[in-house]
């Protein structure tokens, strides 16, 4: 398999210093490969948005290393730092958050179309702009390049801030919740003008969502990690992760969402937690952290050691889970029985 | 916004009952005031005595205009009735300042000989703060009342009228105002005899809890508290009527009228309470404010309040009083700071200070 | 800046703010070359009052006999000491038969009744006199009318203690207190721009450092501490002046400018700059600072209304140069030379006590309409 386009190496995040430090990202290894769709699934406060902010060079680890196309990006200096720099570029969740209420959409397009050399002047700018706009699907643009962003609906604006990721020709985009302050109405279709600049321009796309059915629907071809209180707990093909869930935690999210067919949601096998209180990060349990929840904890074993991501034997799927009764001897054991 | 009261504290010190006695909140705010109570007299210490002239030169200058006396007799006898010796380096004199301060002697007055800085302090203060106090809490009870009342019709002509009215109360300066009443009411109408009101009581009663007193006192503050009412009334209803304006749109409040509690609950319990709290930081920065500006409008009405003694004390460079007054207004200000914290913090528990975990 | 207007017009506070600031550069720049400041000590003409001018009364039917002074001439004139009516009679004493003067006040009705009697002919008084003793049909005087309707260039606001035009020393004292407000507010405003912005963006010592000196300076008295500067250091130029107030006042705006950099560079526009790699001086300049503009504008406006306050309480109680004959400098006269006590001096205290507080209203309501201008929920359209 060729050299992934990004990659985390024992990734750590901890915010605050000393004592007060929060560890929001533990030794998280993850790849990703080039022009794949790759879901990172989670609940709030779970990390997926500090992956996001690391992945695009927005935020340093605090601990272990991230390669982009195999080189540490901590030793990147110069032109090859800006290469990294330019080639990953974050969608945010806010639309309203995102874009600068000073600045006209022209302005946003234009500051980083002019100072990378993607325009030489005014009038390239413009239409290099247009054309932008029209990608993603502003048409006619010339209603909108000279408009502010309290001029433009949510939907709108999350489409401007597409184009202005796309300005600066980048490899990979990281797109953090970017649908789920959108009406409904609009996500479907911003989703998809997202995956078909994956197909035009040949992107690489970090989706970050907590909502795992959009996941399973749109990644279908891709695939999706799980993470879970700083880790990846499952990783995989999302026809495995969502047709076979191997980790308790992931079993327990999918056993959540609705079916369209109410029977098949009646007969669905119902997997509860054993608690709904997430572990606080500053007091995190020991061994597995999800062990307190799990419904197949298996005391004495669980609680002792912090399971790696490690393939299942015997199991139909690819996916690898950080499960040690799954890793060990592939199969759960529900708790008390 | 107040999360940050927890994040900026020093980091932890080494464990041990040190580390915890440093660390707990009273304590540490104790010698965070005493440091900065520190500062200011050290900085106006220096500063007062880099002034041009001093209390000598003055009392020379007086004497010889007063009583036709040389230069040499008049030094002679300045020096022997004054404190003060001109030829101490400052700096010894910072040091023994500072010995008397730790003992609570604020010095004797160098121009009034024989008399204690601090029973100038204890004889002018209590006017000042009576009415500096009275003043404010007065302006600040009525200010949140109608800032809250014109937050609840916002957009009436009401909230529009009072709110165009506070604001020129605020624009204008609490001086201004003074000059205005006092020409306008005093001389021009007559309502009252500017020349009764000076001082802080009418001459000949003697003080004491009688009814003449008590009547001679109110009528002696009524103007200066009226000042401090009209110099800061705008800007508590301007305050307090963005902040209930923020708090009425706040998802709690919804929630309370949806469970039918009354508008008068709602009005006291969820929203008075949540819109007050921010104006009690601005109530101890106010308090600073205001003390430093009785200077003007004690001199204006002729009141005996510290202010017009502060005053009186630099027109004669008597550098003990000054300090003296510096003292008090810093310590009164790093007071309300402090008295603002806790309030704030026993009306949102949201700020717990930290120690108390 | 045409949206700018629109909105102005919109916000009634904000255009007679506007409209007042307009005023008010009017009067301070080009105000002075109409009316020169009157420093001409006129004894006969102390005190007039607000709107004062000079009039000529004679008894109805002689009306048309005397419509001037000089058709008085070999008549008896009358005339109110200390209030203007010497410097129009004396010239022209040796064409009379006798001059009569009247005490201000009570004199008044005397020669009014004089003149009824035929003791005087023309009777020379300041029309504010006849508000107090009106005369014509159905009056206490009904055989007395207005022969001349203005003698003398009116006083509009009256005269002082000495006699001076106050109109020429509002006109001309303005302009200095102006100019010294406005650079002591910019001062204390750049100061706290990039102080906070520094402290913000930097961070760590130097944000403690500058912190620590903002809270410091915040606990300092400093309006009393304005007065041991002043007299410290000789205030005898605005420069030093405004430095001073600018001094003393930035810190509290500093740490709002500390807390708007601190949260306004956390902003999902300005990681999104930082992905898009446009630099640090691009983030400052474009991405931050055209956000904090009006915030900064309005604080500005403010900071140089606190520097007026503080610049004329310092000349009110005498701290700071009188050598230029300002508004706050009539206060103080006013104070020193018993006007403020003396019903006849009312427009000396008065005039610029009204020149004042229009110009904070006017700032004050100027900033609290630009306040809501960039009030992004209502900027829509």
């Amino acid at each position: 398999m060729s050299t992934p386009i990004l990659e985390f190496r024992r990734v750590s995040r901890s915010f605050g210093e000393g004592r007060a430090a929060v560890p929001v990202l533990r030794n998280v290894d993850l790849s990703v490969n080039e022009l794949e769709f790759l879901c990172l699934v989670g609940e709030s406060g779970c990390g997926k948005t500090t992956t996001g902010k690391i992945l695009s060079g927005l935020l340093p680890p605090t601990g272990g290393r991230v390669l982009f196309e195999g080189q540490d990006v901590s030793t990147l200096k110069g032109e090859a730092y800006g290469r990294y720099r330019r080639a990953v570029q974050i969608v945010h969740q806010d639309p309203y958050a995102s874009l600068n209420p000073t600045q006209s959409i022209f302005d946003i397009l234009r500051y980083p179309l002019l100072r990378h050399g993607f325009a030489k002047n005014h009038k390239q700018a413009h239409t290099r702009a247009s054309e932008l706009l029209e990608l993603v699907g502003l048409t006619p643009t010339a209603d909108v390049i000279g408009k502010y962003p309290h001029q433009l609906s949510g939907g709108q604006r999350q489409r401007v801030s597409i184009a202005r990721a796309l300005t600066t020709q980048p490899k990979v985009i990281v797109a953090d919740e970017a649908v789920s302050m959108v009406d409904v109405s609009i996500r479907i279709s911003i989703l998809k003008t997202l995956m078909k600049m994956r197909e035009t321009l040949g992107l690489t796309i970090v989706f970050i969502t907590h909502d795992l059915a959009l996941a399973k629907y749109f990644a279908w071809e891709g695939r999706i990690a799980v993470m879970y209180l700083g880790r990846v707990v499952e990783v995989g093909a999302t026809r495995d992760v969502t047709g076979r869930p191997q980790h308790p935690y992931t079993k327990t999210l999918l056993s959540a969402i609705p079916e369209p067919d109410p029977d098949r949601t009646r007969r669905k096998e119902q997997l509860s937690l054993r608690s709904e209180d997430v572990p606080s990060l500053t007091e995190l349990p020991a061994g597995c952290t999800f062990h307190p929840r799990c419904p197949f904890f298996e005391p004495g074993r669980c609680d002792r050691e912090e399971p790696e991501l490690e393939a299942v034997p015997r199991a139909e799927s690819d996916a690898r889970v950080a499960c040690l009764p799954l890793t060990e001897d592939g199969t759960l054991r529900p708790y008390g029985g | 916004m107040q999360t940050s009261k927890t994040l900026t504290g020093p980091p932890p010190l080494e464990s041990g009952w040190l580390s915890r006695v440093v660390s707990s909140y009273a304590v540490r705010t104790l010698l965070q005031a005493l440091l900065t109570i520190w500062a200011v007299v050290t900085f106006t210490f220096f500063l007062i005595r880099l002034m041009p002239g001093n209390p000598i030169d003055v009392y020379v200058g007086f004497l010889m205009n007063q009583s036709n006396l040389t230069y040499g007799e008049a030094l002679q006898q300045a020096a022997s009735q004054f404190s003060f010796d001109p030829n101490a380096s400052v700096f010894q004199q910072y040091l023994g300042y500072l010995g008397d301060l730790v003992r609570g002697d604020l010095g004797t007055s160098i121009t009034s000989t024989g008399t204690q800085v601090v029973d100038q302090i204890a004889r002018f203060l209590p006017w000042t703060l009576f009415c500096v106090g009275l003043g404010l809490l007065i302006s600040f009870v009525l200010g949140m009342t109608i800032g809250m009342l014109i937050a609840y019709y916002r957009n009436s002509v009401l909230d529009t009228a009072v709110s165009f009215f506070a604001s020129v109360l605020g624009a204008v300066p609490d001086y201004i105002w003074g000059l205005l009443i006092l020409v306008v009411f005093g001389v021009q109408l007559g309502w009252f005899n500017i020349g009764e009101l000076r001082g802080t009581y009418d001459p000949g009663l003697t003080p004491g809890f009688t009814p003449a007193f008590i009547w001679s006192v109110v009528r002696h503050a009524f103007l200066p508290v009226l000042v401090y009412v009209i110099g800061t009334l705008g800007s508590w209803i301007l305050n307090m009527r963005s902040s209930t304006t923020s708090v009425l749109g706040e998802d709690y409040v919804n929630v309370a009228r949806a469970r039918g509690l009354t508008p008068g609950r709602i009005a006291t319990t969820y929203v008075g309470r949540n819109a007050a709290l921010p104006l009690f930081t601005l109530l101890a920065v106010n308090i600073g404010l205001v003390i430093g500006g009785s200077v003007i409008i004690e001199e204006l009405f002729v009141y005996k309040g510290i202010g017009s003694f502060l005053f009186f004390s630099i027109s004669q460079r008597d550098y003990t009083s000054m300090q003296g007054v510096f003292l008090v207004i810093a310590v009164s200000v790093v007071v309300a700071n402090i008295l603002a914290d806790l309030l704030y913090s026993s009306l949102d528990p949201r700020v717990r200070i930290e120690g108390e975990r | 800046m045409r949206q700018f207007f629109r909105a102005l017009a919109r916000s009634k506070a904000g255009l007679l703010g506007f409209i007042g600031l307009i005023f008010y550069a009017l009067l301070v720049g080009v105000g002075p070359m109409f009316v020169p400041f009157d420093n001409e000590v006129k004894t006969d003409q102390v005190n007039a009052p607000l709107g004062s001018r000079l009039k000529l009364v004679t008894r109805a039917a002689d009306a048309a006999r005397y419509p001037s002074l000089a058709s008085l001439e070999g008549q008896v004139v009358g005339y109110v000491s200390s209030s203007g009516g010497e410097t129009l009679v004396e010239p022209l004493e040796d064409t009379f038969d006798d001059t009569e003067d009247y005490r201000r006040g009570a004199g008044v009705e005397d020669g009014l009744e004089e003149l009824t009697d035929g003791d005087i002919d023309g009777f020379v008084l300041f029309s504010e006199s006849l508000k107090t003793y009106p005369i014509g049909p159905g009056s206490d005087f009904p055989d007395l009318t207005v022969s001349n309707a203005r003698l003398a260039p009116p006083h509009l606001l009256g005269t002082d203690t000495q006699g001076r035009d106050i109109l020429s020393h509002i006109v001309n004292g303005g302009r200095t207190l102006i100019v010294t407000a406005l650079l002591a507010g910019l001062i204390s405003t750049t100061i706290a721009v990039i102080f906070g912005a520094v402290a913000a963006l930097v961070g760590g010592p130097v944000d403690r450092t500058l912190s620590a000196l903002a809270n410091f300076i915040l606990v300092l008295p400093k309006f009393p501490l304005l007065i041991v500067l002043a007299a410290l250091f000789t205030l005898d130029n605005i420069l030093l002046l405004a430095t001073l107030i600018g001094l003393l006042v930035w810190p509290a705006l500093m740490r709002a400018v500390r807390a708007q950099v601190l949260s306004l560079r956390e902003r999902d526009y300005v990681e999104a700059a930082r992905a898009l790699d446009l630099g640090r001086r691009h983030i400052i300049i474009r991405e931050i600072l055209p956000n904090m503009m009006s915030f900064v504008v309005v604080n500005l406006i403010l900071a140089v209304t606190a520097a007026m306050y503080d610049q004329i309480g310092l000349i009110f109680l005498g701290m700071a140069p009188i050598n230029d004959y300002s508004w706050g400098v009539m206060l103080y006269f006013g104070r020193t030379r018993g006007a403020l006590f003396s019903p006849d001096s009312a427009s000396m205290v008065l005039a610029p006590v009204v020149a004042i507080a229009l110009f904070q209203v006017s700032m004050v309501m100027f900033a609290r309409a630009l306040e809501e201008l960039s009030d992004p929920r209502l900027r829509t359209a």
